[in-house]
């Protein structure tokens, strides 16, 4: 009787401390495994890993390209002040390239033009246009105008009383010219994306729509003024 | 008797432990092929640092030849009250453009995903409405726009003319950037104007208030700053006449 109690107790305890120090293992290795995988360039697998290169390395290049054309630049007007010329020339050049960028200037280049026309089944609201300007910018449109009116940083579309309006002045009208200038490949190949890409999702609505590459698309500057009252220029951080 | 209940507490222990080795065994296989493929991908991992490294690097320069160039042009052009004009044109098309930290007053809007709608069941809704969508911002930037708004920011990325804000899968990018919820709409502009365009009756933000999405503002703020575009504008297909 004695001997069988002393038997269960030490039996209890062994089974006792197997447990414990197998439990102790297990956390230890639940942790190690909790551990492996932190931080996001760590976890990302090899299909994103890629297109961060490439994104990177996209980015890497047009900085570098806009960074060789400043110090071109830098190096003119260092060239004028030295030699006293007259700087008059080197800054319209200047000029010229900073209005072309905010759509001061009428431009051309290769591009697409997307019609889009109301029809008994379907109208085309503000909506859609600001979204397709949304979608050729994305596919790095360069410079956008619908029925002629230049879509510039600030341009907005509204439809007040079913009039579709641009920059709160210019009314436009169906059927809806919106020509954009950027590579024809990947303007159409975005727009043109099977079921879920612009020109599908419109169709699909019902719309009357279609898109033309073309070689040479004019788009008219933006005839308004550029005014700023309320926003001033700000600290530079270093 | 005695042995009898030895014979089950030690059943029971070795059937715990065997489930808890089973899932450790699992969880082991599973992190094993993660290590094996992040072996693999190191490499790629390198590389995506190593242009990441040269894109910071070469931005900073960048930040600072656009400097040099701004006193240069000033040198240049101070004999010369035209070119002056015109060197303070180029400054002025450079903040137009969102080139230069702005500041101002404006508002402030804040649009978040609204996460306790869908534990709700008084209320049956849609998930997919009552989290905010590429299209909902890019609605609010074009009231904005409407309302005379000057400089508009999303999360600290400044809307510039190649601003595009597009969804991916439930990532949102805006400038090629990801951005969450919540999103922070900065705008400097006419406050009242800008106010009375967001709340105005069957204005966007009303159409997602009635979705439920979690709206906060839009917050009158006198002193807002917004951050300047941090990516290049670089065109190569538009030219001039």
């Amino acid at each position: 009787m004695q001997k069988e109690k002393k038997d269960y107790i030490v039996m209890s305890i062994i089974i006792g401390v197997v447990c414990v120090i197998l439990l102790a293992v297990m956390f230890m290795q639940f942790k190690t495994v909790e551990e492996t995988d932190i931080t996001a360039i760590e976890n990302m697998r090899e299909v994103e890993l890629r297109t961060a290169i490439s994104e990177w390395k996209t980015k890497y290049e047009e900085t570098a390209e806009k960074l060789e054309a400043n110090r071109k630049l830098i190096k003119d007007y260092q060239e004028k002040i030295e030699k006293n010329e007259e700087t008059s020339s080197l800054i319209d050049y200047d000029l010229k390239e900073s209005d072309m960028i905010l759509g001061k200037t009428d431009v051309y280049g290769e591009g697409v033009v997307v019609t889009l026309e109301d029809n008994s089944e379907c109208k085309v609201t503000y909506s859609d246009l600001i979204e397709l300007i949304n979608e050729l910018r994305y596919a790095g449109a360069e410079a956008i105008s619908i029925n002629d009116a230049r879509i510039i940083n600030m341009t907005e579309i509204s439809q007040p009383n079913g009039v579709m309006t641009i920059n709160s002045e210019t009314r436009v009208h169906s059927p809806y010219v919106v020509k954009a200038i950027g590579n024809q490949t990947y303007l159409s190949s975005t727009l043109n994306l099977k079921d879920s890409g612009f020109i599908d999702t419109c169709r699909a609505r019902g719309m009357t729509i279609k898109l033309e590459q073309v070689k040479n698309v004019p788009i008219l500057k933006y005839n308004g003024e550029m005014k700023t009252k309320y926003m001033m220029k700000g600290e530079e951080k270093e | 008797m005695k042995k009898k209940q030895i014979a089950i507490t030690l059943g029971i222990v070795c059937f715990i432990l065997t489930i808890a080795i089973a899932i450790q065994l699992k969880t082991i296989r599973n992190t094993n092929t993660t290590i094996s493929q992040s072996l693999a991908d190191n490499a790629l991992r390198d590389e995506v640092l190593k242009w990441k490294e040269k894109y910071d690097v070469t931005y900073k320069e960048l930040a600072s030849s656009e400097k040099e160039l701004d006193s240069i042009r000033k040198e240049a052009t101070r004999n010369d009250t035209t070119s002056q004009a015109k060197q303070e044109e180029i400054k002025q098309n450079n903040m137009l453009l969102g080139m230069t930290n702005v500041q101002g007053s404006g508002i402030e809007i804040v649009l978040k995903d609204n996460l306790t709608a869908s534990n709700d069941p008084l209320l049956t809704l849609n998930p997919s409405n009552v989290i905010v969508h590429n299209i909902d911002l890019i609605e609010v930037i074009n009231a904005l726009k409407n309302a005379g708004a000057e400089a508009i920011s999303v999360n600290g990325q400044r809307v510039v003319p190649t601003t595009s804000i597009t969804c991916v899968g439930n990532v949102i990018k805006i400038n090629g950037q990801k951005i969450g919820s919540p999103f922070v709409i900065r705008a400097i502009g006419n406050q009242e104007l800008l106010y009375g365009s967001l709340v105005i009756p069957g204005g966007y933000l009303n159409i997602l208030k009635d979705a439920h999405v979690v709206v906060e503002g839009p917050n009158k703020v006198d002193h807002i700053n917004i951050e300047k575009y941090d990516g290049v504008i670089n065109f190569k297909y538009i030219k001039s006449r």
